[in-house]
Order: structure tokens, then C-alpha cells, then sequence
């Protein structure tokens, strides 16, 4: 499918609180996401990163405004867009070794036997896991497993990853190299990414576009930054830095925003 | 086994017997608890005679017989209790009130429903099975992790696939746990209906054993009970570890 934006218009959602009220998670959220960007959503816990995550994949709807790409309304879930979960263990199947997560999509679309297995090679060797695909996802560390949900969405060769937060779960270590290697994946496979996060290193670190939002309830878009860092992108650059503490302080405010309530 | 743990679990049997054996014309009329020896005889003449295979053959035809047709209907009840709107509404309230009447209650309904022949021993295996795999295939289809359901949605899985590839897959354990029990449970159905009307199976040979003044036989009919609990179960963990290893997995990942 051919298209060259993704775009949220006036999304909002609300959800029935259980004490009867109406709890109003999103407002208003107006984005614009141009293929092949590395688009970052960033944004203290709990104001709705994930709903929002959920709209634009499809899982839920919004109860105003709309996802589309193009013009074509995002109606419902669809391999032109694949959820990165954060809970690798629960995402991945795990009565099937690396190889078989692999092929799940390329077996939905009913390719052969044969051409699956390029597939999942490709992909498994991609992410560096090309000896373990025999492997059960009880038998993989933290990191491994995020590498094979990874490798399983790229074999179904989706327009958009969508990330919810994949590498905050991981020690430290393991993050840094999984978020430097996501990065030259997605330089070579040239895929959209929308991707959530509430770390700012990670998301300067990552991205070509950056949403910070508002503190929920009601929450929304406080301003989008388009990040052109010199590269290799490193801390110790000083745009890098100044924009970090940029960043930093429109969070600050927030926080302490929805402190003051 | 290591020799430390094979030497205590003999240990152990030997104690039983021994504490049988002095029990035996002491505490008990040996007429009425005789001696480990003499049940061994007669457990041995019955087997030579043919008579245990006979019993034993009878108990586990009906079980058999019982258990695949309540284990079919309980998968497919569990499931749609646990998928349907609809089938959840209608079938979970007579499931909840059923549950508590005990299989061995249910035998004189069994045999005025059904006859003293083999459709009311069928019928009190099916009961004693469905209960506990309707209410662990349901909690095993609702225990599915929802972003499982959604990555599947996200490759391109439809409902049918979905379902079939996913939901049962991760409800497979908590179906093999209500299986495993239910295995238990048809024994124990089938073993208390043949005590109150059969003429042949494990349960008619201990009562019938008793009623004649037998108790070396009614004894050797207990031992045969044991035995066969024991073989079918531990048949059923080879089966399932051989043909299900895979979907056992998951239970690790749990951490």
C-alpha cells in the first residue's frame, strides 16, 4: 500500500470510570507522521502514550476524531502495522521455538514453506539471532526475546512499527545496544516507526521527530520537535545536551503540572 | 533414584504392611481385615483365574467410553462459556449450581434415568469428567494474554486462526490440568456406580465381596483401585509430556 502520511486528527478518548463518571484520557491529539520518519512519542507515565498507541493500531477506537493514512481511515487492526509489545514474554508465542514466531506472519499470508524460511532467516540473521531459532522463547534472555518479536514483525513486512516502550523492561546494558542496533535496522529496512517512550535520552537518541505530550487526564500534544543531530548522535555533543535539557524541563513542567492538581 | 530415596520409600511400604500385619487379629477381627499375606493369595488366585482382568477390563471400558465423550463435551462447553456472550449467560448458572452435587449423589438419578446397564455408568463418567474440564478450558480461553491475541491480529491472523492458533494453544495447560483431574474423578464415578448397581468392574467386586463375607477378595478388589488409578495417571503425564511438551512450555514463562 502506497501512502505518505499517517495522520491523527482531533483524537480524543474517553473511558467509563467505575465510579459511573467519564474519565477523559485524550484530547484533541493532532499529529502528522510522514512515511519513513522515525516518529517518537514522549511523555510522562500515565498520560495516555499507550491509548494512543492502541488507536492508531487499531485496537480501540477513538471516541472523537480519527486515524488515517492518506485518506484511507485506519478502521481496525492490520499487517500494514505492527505492535511491538513491551511484554515480550505474553507477545510471543511460546509453545513455538524463535523460528516458528518468526514465520506466524509470513504462514498467515500463506506463503510456502520454502519462502518462510528465507523469511525468518533473513530476519533472525538481522537481528543476530541466526543460530538460535530452534530455541523456545523460556530458553531466551529479555533482550533476545525482544529481538525475535522484532524479527517476527519485520517478516511481515509492515508500512509501520509501533512501539510501546519495547526496551524498558531490559537492564541497562542490554537497552543501550538493542536501542543502537534498532537504529541501523531501521535505517536498512527504511520502515515508519512510531514509537513510545517516557526515557528522553532514548527518544534523542532514536528519533527524527519528537511529540512531547501534556499531562493526563485530557492529555495532548505540548510541542513536536524535528531532531537533526550531527551523527553519530551522542550525549556529549552539545546540541544534543541542550536539546536533552530542552526537553527535559517542558516534562519538568508537566510533572509538576499534574502535581499541582 | 538415588539409593537414599529408594531406600525410604521402601522403608515406608514395609511399614505400612507391617502396621497392616500387626493391625491384623489385634485391633481387627482377622476374619473381617485379614492379613497382607492372605490378601496376596487370593490377589494371586483371582489374577490366575482370569477374575481381576475381568473387573479391571469392565472399570476401564466405562471410563473410557465415559471419559472421551466428557472430556469432547467439556472442551467444547468450556470453550464456549468462555467465548460466547450468549453461552456464558445461559450455561454458567445451571454449571455453578450443578458442580456442587457430588457424582456418587447423582447414580440413583443415573439409574432411574438410564437403566441398571451400561448408558447410567456412561452418564455418571460423563457428569463426574465435564465438570472440571468445563471450568478449566473456560478459565484457560479467558487466561489468554490479550497482546498475544493482538500481536496474532497485528500478523494477520483472522478469528478462526486466531482462536485456533492462539487462544487454545495458550489455554492448553489449564485444559490438561481439568483433564488430569477429571480422570480422577471417573474413576471415582464409575467405581461408586457399579458398588450400587452393576455385575461386573472393580466396584462391584468390593461390594460384592463384602456382601459374601470375602474380604481377602474385597481387599484385592481396593489394591486393583489403587493400581489402576495410578497406571492410567501416570499413562496420561507420558502422553501429554510427549505429545503436548510444547504447549507445556509456557508455564515457565509465567516467571
Amino acid at each position: 500500500m502506497s501512502w505518505r502520511v499517517l495522520r491523527l486528527e482531533g483524537v480524543g478518548k474517553d473511558f467509563d470510570r467505575a465510579d459511573g463518571g467519564v474519565a477523559q484520557v485524550l484530547r484533541d491529539v493532532t499529529l502528522t507522521v510522514e512515511r519513513g520518519s522515525f516518529f517518537t512519542l514522549l511523555g510522562p507515565s500515565g498520560c495516555g502514550k499507550s491509548t494512543l498507541l492502541n488507536i492508531v493500531a487499531g485496537f480501540e477506537g477513538a471516541t472523537t476524531g480519527g486515524v488515517s493514512l492518506d485518506d484511507t481511515p485506519v478502521t481496525g487492526p492490520g499487517t500494514d502495522r505492527t505492535v511491538i509489545f513491551q511484554d515480550v514474554s505474553n507477545a510471543l508465542f511460546p509453545w513455538m521455538n524463535a523460528r516458528e514466531n518468526v514465520e506466524f506472519g509470513p504462514k498467515m499470508a500463506r506463503l510456502g514453506a520454502r519462502a518462510r524460511q528465507e523469511l525468518s532467516e533473513k530476519y533472525l540473521r538481522l537481528v543476530g539471532l541466526d543460530a538460535d531459532g530452534g530455541k523456545f522463547p523460556f530458553e531466551l534472555s529479555g533482550g533476545m526475546k525482544q529481538r525475535i518479536q522484532i524479527a517476527r514483525a519485520l517478516a511481515n513486512d509492515p508500512d509501520i512499527l509501533l512501539m510501546d516502550e519495547p526496551f524498558a523492561a531490559l537492564d541497562a546494558i542490554t537497552k543501550k545496544h538493542l536501542q543502537v542496533e534498532f537504529r541501523k535496522i531501521w535505517n536498512e529496512t527504511g520502515k515508519t516507526i512510531f514509537y513510545i517512550t517516557h526515557d528522553i535520552f532514548e527518544a534523542l537518541l532514536l528519533s527524527t521527530h519528537l511529540a512531547v505530550m501534556t499531562a493526563g487526564p485530557e492529555a495532548g500534544i505540548k510541542e513536536i520537535f524535528q531532531i537533526d543531530l550531527k551523527e553519530p548522535r551522542s550525549p556529549s555533543n552539545p546540541d544534543f545536551a541542550a536539546l536533552y535539557s530542552r526537553v527535559e524541563s517542558l516534562i519538568d513542567e508537566e510533572v509538576q503540572r499534574m502535581r499541582a492538581r | 533414584m538415588n539409593p537414599r530415596k529408594l531406600l525410604l520409600r521402601t522403608l515406608s511400604a514395609a511399614c505400612a504392611l507391617g502396621l497392616w500385619w500387626l493391625s491384623s487379629g489385634t485391633l481387627f477381627n482377622p476374619i473381617l481385615v485379614p492379613p497382607p499375606h492372605k490378601v496376596a493369595v487370593n490377589l494371586w488366585e483371582m489374577t490366575a483365574e482370569g477374575e481381576i482382568l475381568f473387573h479391571a477390563w469392565a472399570s476401564l471400558r466405562r471410563v473410557i467410553v465415559g471419559y472421551a465423550f466428557g472430556s469432547v463435551l467439556g472442551i467444547l462447553t468450556g470453550v464456549a462459556v468462555a467465548r460466547i456472550r450468549i453461552a456464558e449467560d445461559m450455561l454458567e448458572p445451571p454449571l455453578q449450581f450443578v458442580r456442587n452435587i457430588t457424582p456418587v449423589a447423582i447414580i440413583p438419578l443415573a439409574v432411574n434415568a438410564f437403566g441398571l446397564e451400561e448408558p447410567s455408568k456412561y452418564f455418571v463418567i460423563i457428569y463426574s469428567t465435564i465438570i472440571p474440564v468445563v471450568f478449566n478450558t473456560a478459565a484457560g480461553v479467558a487466561s489468554t494474554p490479550q497482546i498475544r491475541v493482538r500481536a496474532a491480529m497485528c500478523l494477520g491472523a483472522g478469528r478462526w486462526e486466531i482462536f485456533a492458533r492462539v487462544v487454545l494453544p495458550s489455554a492448553w495447560p489449564f485444559i490438561l490440568t481439568g483433564l488430569r483431574v477429571a480422570l480422577g474423578f471417573a474413576f471415582m464415578g464409575v467405581v461408586a456406580a457399579e458398588m450400587i448397581a452393576a455385575e461386573s468392574g472393580v466396584g462391584y467386586l468390593i461390594m460384592q465381596s463384602r456382601n459374601m463375607l470375602l474380604p481377602e477378595q474385597m481387599f484385592s478388589g481396593l489394591f486393583l483401585l489403587g493400581l489402576i488409578g495410578l497406571v492410567t495417571d501416570r499413562a496420561f503425564q507420558f502422553t501429554i509430556g510427549r505429545l503436548m511438551r510444547r504447549y507445556m512450555l509456557q508455564t515457565a514463562a509465567f516467571d
